[in-house]
């Protein structure tokens, strides 16, 4: 594309309109059909684009962890872009997908939390639970689909239940699918950094009755948690060529919502003639 | 320009791959409910996946609406979490409205018209009722998407209902099988309840096994009608090893009938 | 719809004590239409192994044929009966010449081989093939045709181990009569076939006609 800006207004040529990024199909307007005299159908694709959220239920809390990229296709256009963000004192969201989608939501929760706010000041109002806003969240994204005008996310949601005094985490997306379990990721994490979730998760707390993990059984401490979580995010930044190697980890305590600072995996690129473990190799 | 005149016809003639959004999705899993003569047994199993993806091995398909009414809900999550939370909220306004617990066929009849409202964009949900009737008997009731629906002695519905409902046709309508001259047919939906939660745990094993979309674990609601002894469920040794049972109290008054949660483990695989 | 549930029809067979039974559904179909009541799909080769074909029905005469002739071949060089894993082999190089231009069948194969010095006592035998000749020996049960999944669900359920003949032959009945009373294109009658060491009980079913 050409950015000079004396081209700034221009139409543009043939060449200039292939698709450099390839974004394709996302950056593509839907082609209006000559035999088409329906209503115009605004049918979105996401562009801007985040990766994978994780999240895990530890002793006394619940962390999550997503990278800082934002996509443009497979440009990797936005480095520093924060996916976790805080809602109120015990409520922390993850969001993968669209961001522009992202900063719509959060405009939307804010403002609602602040509403909130000037009751809880004001009044014996209890504040929004995780519950509340994960069902606020679900029935956002339900609607959305209903009209075919979806808000193109798949979210996790962590946070500290003081009712039932334990951590909470659920996931909800484009559809208004909504499900919890113990573990959660999104997007490609589901198929990566789940299993290892699991694992870890299911090693320590056994499963139930009803083939539900770990509901009576011992839970990871924060640091086992911590350990598994950066695990994680280092196989999805081998692994997916839509992340990047700097995340951040929440986590929801009964004592509030924390973010880290960007952080780093160490990462080993050099040639794996020493490797050892995949295929039928014993030694 | 050569060059600028083949790229652009090229960009003509390469469709952009369409990407249109899909409002639906299938779950998976699997529900099933059968009718005794005075009790109905509603089970569901709890994986919910999408594709060869498990989202989570736990959530719940079968819903306890009143103190005689169970619902299951099988198709797209979504959709189901959703509709069970309208008929709730439809019962709550009848209860306020009549000072009383809507019927089972009366609940029926509403959840007939509430998906039919939705005809042009459909609850893609296939929905088993099942409960006690006005007259104490067990009673099934079985709905398609959009509405259609019938009593029956039992039904299955979901990702293994090809597998289940042939098997349940054989053992609860007796289909296929002869009697001798001085021994009637016997009536389907007269089972004792330890044969009737049997079939229901051969049937969600047999579809563990065959079919990846069913598995972790088995929810089984049984309403008992009014003044029926509860000991063949409650007693001991009357359930297979595994298998362990709660009694939910009255959401209402409570008329007497009496609902109990039968739970146990499927293979994870 | 898919080639191979033009004609409908369905197979099932199962292992038992000393014993192994095959068994197929009449129908031949033209789609949705009935076309005929007296279509079998399972064939003997010899005394005690028999095998089923469902799929399209022009194949099972052209597949048909081409074993009836491999197996003369093998009997004339070998100068005696073929084995069920032998013929199973033979069964899945047959289809697997035609990798890339395949018969529209999934075969079932279910017998027990004549004792012989080597093997003085076989055992029970089924085994079923994808139509380009992958192999597949359950110990239990084999299952194919338009009501597969029916097939799965109803066998799931009845099948138990070491079933007596006449055991044997009510289950894989029950089994194959519920299931292709729950498929459209499967039904119109069956015929079952139970192979012991000295003897095979073939018996026609009534069925829904429906």
């Amino acid at each position: 594309m050409n950015h000079h800006p004396a081209a700034w207004g221009q139409p543009l040529t043939a060449h200039q309109q292939f698709d450099m990024y390839s974004t394709n199909p996302m950056g593509m307007s839907a082609p209006r059909s000559a035999h088409s005299h329906g209503p115009v159908q605004n049918t979105q694709w996401p562009l801007v684009t985040g990766t994978s959220v994780i999240g895990i239920k530890y002793e006394g809390g619940v962390m999550l962890a997503a990278d800082n990229l934002a996509s443009y296709g497979s440009l990797a256009r936005f480095r520093d872009i924060e996916r976790l963000h805080a809602l109120g004192t015990h409520t922390i969201l993850g969001v993968a997908g669209d961001m522009s989608d992202f900063q719509y939501l959060k405009k939307e929760l804010d403002g609602l939390l602040r509403e909130e706010e000037t009751l809880t000041l004001t009044d014996a109002h209890p504040p929004l639970s995780p519950n509340n806003l994960y069902t606020f969240l679900a029935n956002l994204f339900y609607a959305r689909r209903n009209k075919i005008n979806p808000l193109w996310n798949a979210c996790l949601v962590g946070g500290w239940d003081f009712k039932k005094d334990e951590s909470f985490l659920g996931y909800v997306d484009l559809l208004g699918t909504t499900y919890t379990a113990p573990t959660l990721a999104t997007g490609f994490g589901a198929h990566i950094a789940q299993p290892l979730l699991r694992e870890a998760y299911e090693a320590k707390a056994g499963v139930d009755l009803e083939g539900r993990p770990g509901a009576d059984g011992r839970l990871l401490t924060a640091e086992e948690a911590e350990a598994v979580i950066d695990d994680c995010m280092k196989v999805l930044y081998y692994r997916d060529a839509r992340s990047i190697n700097k995340y951040q980890v929440a986590r929801v305590t009964k004592d509030g919502v924390s973010i880290s600072e960007s952080k780093s995996s160490e990462t080993e690129w050099m040639y794996a003639e020493g490797l050892r473990g995949y295929g039928g190799q014993t030694q | 320009m050569a060059l600028f005149a083949a790229s652009a016809q090229q960009e003509a003639v390469a469709a952009p791959i369409q990407h249109r959004f899909d409002p639906y999705e299938d779950n998976g899993g699997t529900i099933l409910s059968i009718a005794g003569a005075d009790f109905s047994v509603i089970a569901g199993d709890t994986r919910q996946s999408q594709g060869y993806n498990i989202q989570t091995r736990y959530a719940r398909k079968v819903w306890q609406l009143t103190d005689k009414v169970v619902l299951a809900t099988n198709g797209f999550a979504a959709d189901g979490a959703n509709f069970v939370k309208k008929v709730k909220q439809r019962l709550e306004w009848y209860e306020n409205a009549h000072q009383k617990q809507m019927s089972i066929k009366s609940i029926a009849r509403m959840i007939q018209t509430m998906l039919y409202a939705k005809r042009f964009f459909p609850y893609y949900v296939y929905n088993i009722l099942g409960g006690i009737e006005e007259d104490g008997t067990g009673a099934v009731y079985s709905f398609d998407p959009v509405g259609s629906y019938e009593r029956e002695a039992c039904r299955a519905a979901g990702a293994a209902q090809s597998l289940i409902q042939p098997f349940l046709d054989n053992q609860i309508y007796f289909r296929n099988q002869t009697f001798p001259a001085d021994q009637p047919k016997p009536i389907p939906g007269n089972l004792p309840l330890g044969t009737v939660l049997g079939l229901v745990i051969d049937s969600f094993t047999s579809a563990t096994e065959r079919h990846i979309e069913v598995g972790d674990g088995l929810e089984m609601y049984v309403v008992m009608a009014k003044g029926r002894a509860v000991d063949d469920l409650t007693s001991k040794g009357a359930l297979p090893e595994g298998v362990v049972v709660e009694e939910l109290g009255p959401l209402g008054e409570g008329g007497g009938e009496r609902t109990f949660l039968v739970r146990r483990t499927l293979k994870r695989d | 719809m898919s080639i191979q549930e033009y004609n409908g029809g369905s197979v099932v067979a199962m292992v038992g004590k000393d014993c192994v039974a095959i068994a197929c559904d009449l129908r031949l179909g033209n789609q949705a239409t009935g076309i005929a009541m007296n279509f079998e799909k399972v064939f003997p080769v010899n005394d005690t192994l028999y095998y089923g074909l469902p799929g399209l029905a022009t194949d099972v005469y052209t597949l048909r044929e081409q074993l009836r002739f491999r197996v003369n071949m093998y009997r004339m060089k070998e100068e005696r009966e073929i084995t069920p894993e032998t013929f199973t082999h033979l069964l899945s190089s047959t289809l697997y010449e035609k990798r890339f231009g395949p018969y529209f069948l999934e075969p079932v194969i279910a017998g027990i081989a004549p004792p012989t010095a080597a093997n003085p006592n076989p055992q029970p035998y089924v085994s079923t093939l994808d139509s380009i000749g992958c192999i597949t020996t359950p110990k239990d049960f084999a299952v194919a045709g338009t009501a597969t999944d029916k097939l799965y669900g109803a066998a799931e359920g009845l099948w138990e181990p070491d079933l007596e003949p006449e055991d044997l032959f009510e289950t894989i009945s029950q089994t194959l009569l519920n299931a292709v009373d729950r498929d459209a294109l499967s039904g119109w009658g069956a015929i079952v076939h139970v192979i012991t060491k000295d003897k095979v009980i073939t018996r026609t079913l009534r069925s829904r006609m429906d």
